[in-house]
């Protein structure tokens, strides 16, 4: 299903709020423009045949790690190629407000942010998650629970093993805003500078989304590890029975519901 | 925790943002060289360091989908169609 099409309009996509991109180049190597990205463009002179070039070899350079972080904001594919789709679309149409050599990346990325709000979250029918203000204290709580002393080494190993699905699992299940900041810190390598520039909230707010985030996410992932840790222990006093009994993943299961359970309460 | 943890963060929330800050290379070169000597001599903040840095590589590891081939090639055709305004 295509996208609904919102005039630009309703919300300037990139002239609302002035972002200084330029300021944005910060030695974070994550976030180093291209090295084609040549920053000597001509772009009065530019014919549209050479800007379109010009987009489809530096801009859909990114449409992996887009297209990552769109399945973190919509949760399925479908929804996520049609807004990867839709960012870049208008990230072409926007592109002769991008000045060559800054910092592109960054650029798709609130172009990406903007699309999802405008586009999805409106007309998502799920309910949604808590927001930042109401994350409910027993959440917070069983995170600072989750130090590193209450762990043991078998879960910190069964912590680094975690299955790929878990750790989604993990992140999906922390609030939006959380989830957005700890994922482009933390895989995407952007420093808290351009993150705001992103999600255009002051660098305060950045760093605070990221410690709440943090929090939740690592007492999310050190209960998936625990069970998992647990798990080994008696798959080894099982003996050969033990190899089996780990590959079950129905603790996880159990526990995510168990967590929406207690969410609904 | 020993008293030289004080050195980095006051109580233990202050001490995982600062170790946050660390990871993020958000901290000044002296904060940077303290939180590093730090952690050098403190099992303790040094095994809260190691569970962040393997929390973020798995978090980095689980999050990193390929797109689908067809999705590049149908976002070619659609920006051919799109004419940029004129005088831009």
């Amino acid at each position: 299903m295509a996208p609904a099409v919102v005039s630009l309009a309703e919300r300037p996509l990139l002239t609302d709020r002035a972002v200084d991109w330029q300021a944005m180049d910060t030695k974070d190597t994550a976030s180093v423009p291209a090295a084609h990205d040549n920053p000597d463009v001509d772009l009065a002179s530019e014919s549209d045949g050479a800007r379109r070039m010009r987009f489809e070899r530096d801009a859909l350079e990114y449409v992996d790690q887009l297209y990552s972080a769109a399945m973190r904001m919509t949760r399925n594919p479908q929804d996520a190629e049609d807004l990867v789709q839709e960012a870049f679309t208008k990230a072409y149409s926007s592109f002769h407000q991008y000045k060559p050599g800054t910092n592109l990346k960054a650029w798709l990325y609130r172009i990406l942010t903007n699309t999802y709000i405008n586009l999805y979250r409106k007309r998502q029918r799920q309910p949604q998650q808590a927001a930042t203000d109401t994350v409910e204290d027993w959440q917070m709580a069983q995170a600072a629970e989750h130090t590193s002393s209450g762990l043991r080494s078998a879960e910190t190993e069964a912590l680094d093993h975690l299955p790929d699905s878990d750790v989604k699992d993990a992140l999906q299940s922390i609030p939006e805003e959380f989830r957005l900041a700890v994922y482009f810190a933390d895989v995407e390598g952007f420093a808290y500078k351009e993150i705001a520039g992103i999600l255009d909230i002051p660098i305060g707010t950045v760093m605070s989304r990221l410690h709440r985030g943090r929090k939740l996410l690592r007492g999310l992932l050190t209960d998936y590890a625990r069970d998992r840790g647990i798990k080994v222990d008696r798959a080894g006093k099982k003996g050969p029975q033990g190899a089996k009994n780990q590959k079950s993943t129905t603790t996880t299961t159990d526990h995510t519901t168990d967590t929406d359970k207690e969410a609904g309460r | 925790m020993s008293e030289d943890c004080q050195k980095i963060g006051d109580c233990e929330d202050a001490r995982i943002q600062r170790l946050y800050e660390y990871l993020d290379g958000a901290l000044t070169h002296q904060d940077l060289e303290e939180v590093k000597n730090h952690l050098g001599e403190c099992t303790d903040c040094s095994h809260e360091y190691d569970l962040e840095c393997i929390i973020r590589s798995v978090v980095k590891r689980s999050c990193s989908e390929k797109a689908p081939s067809t999705l590049k090639v149908s976002i070619m055709a659609r920006i051919s169609e799109i004419k940029v305004e004129a005088g831009h």
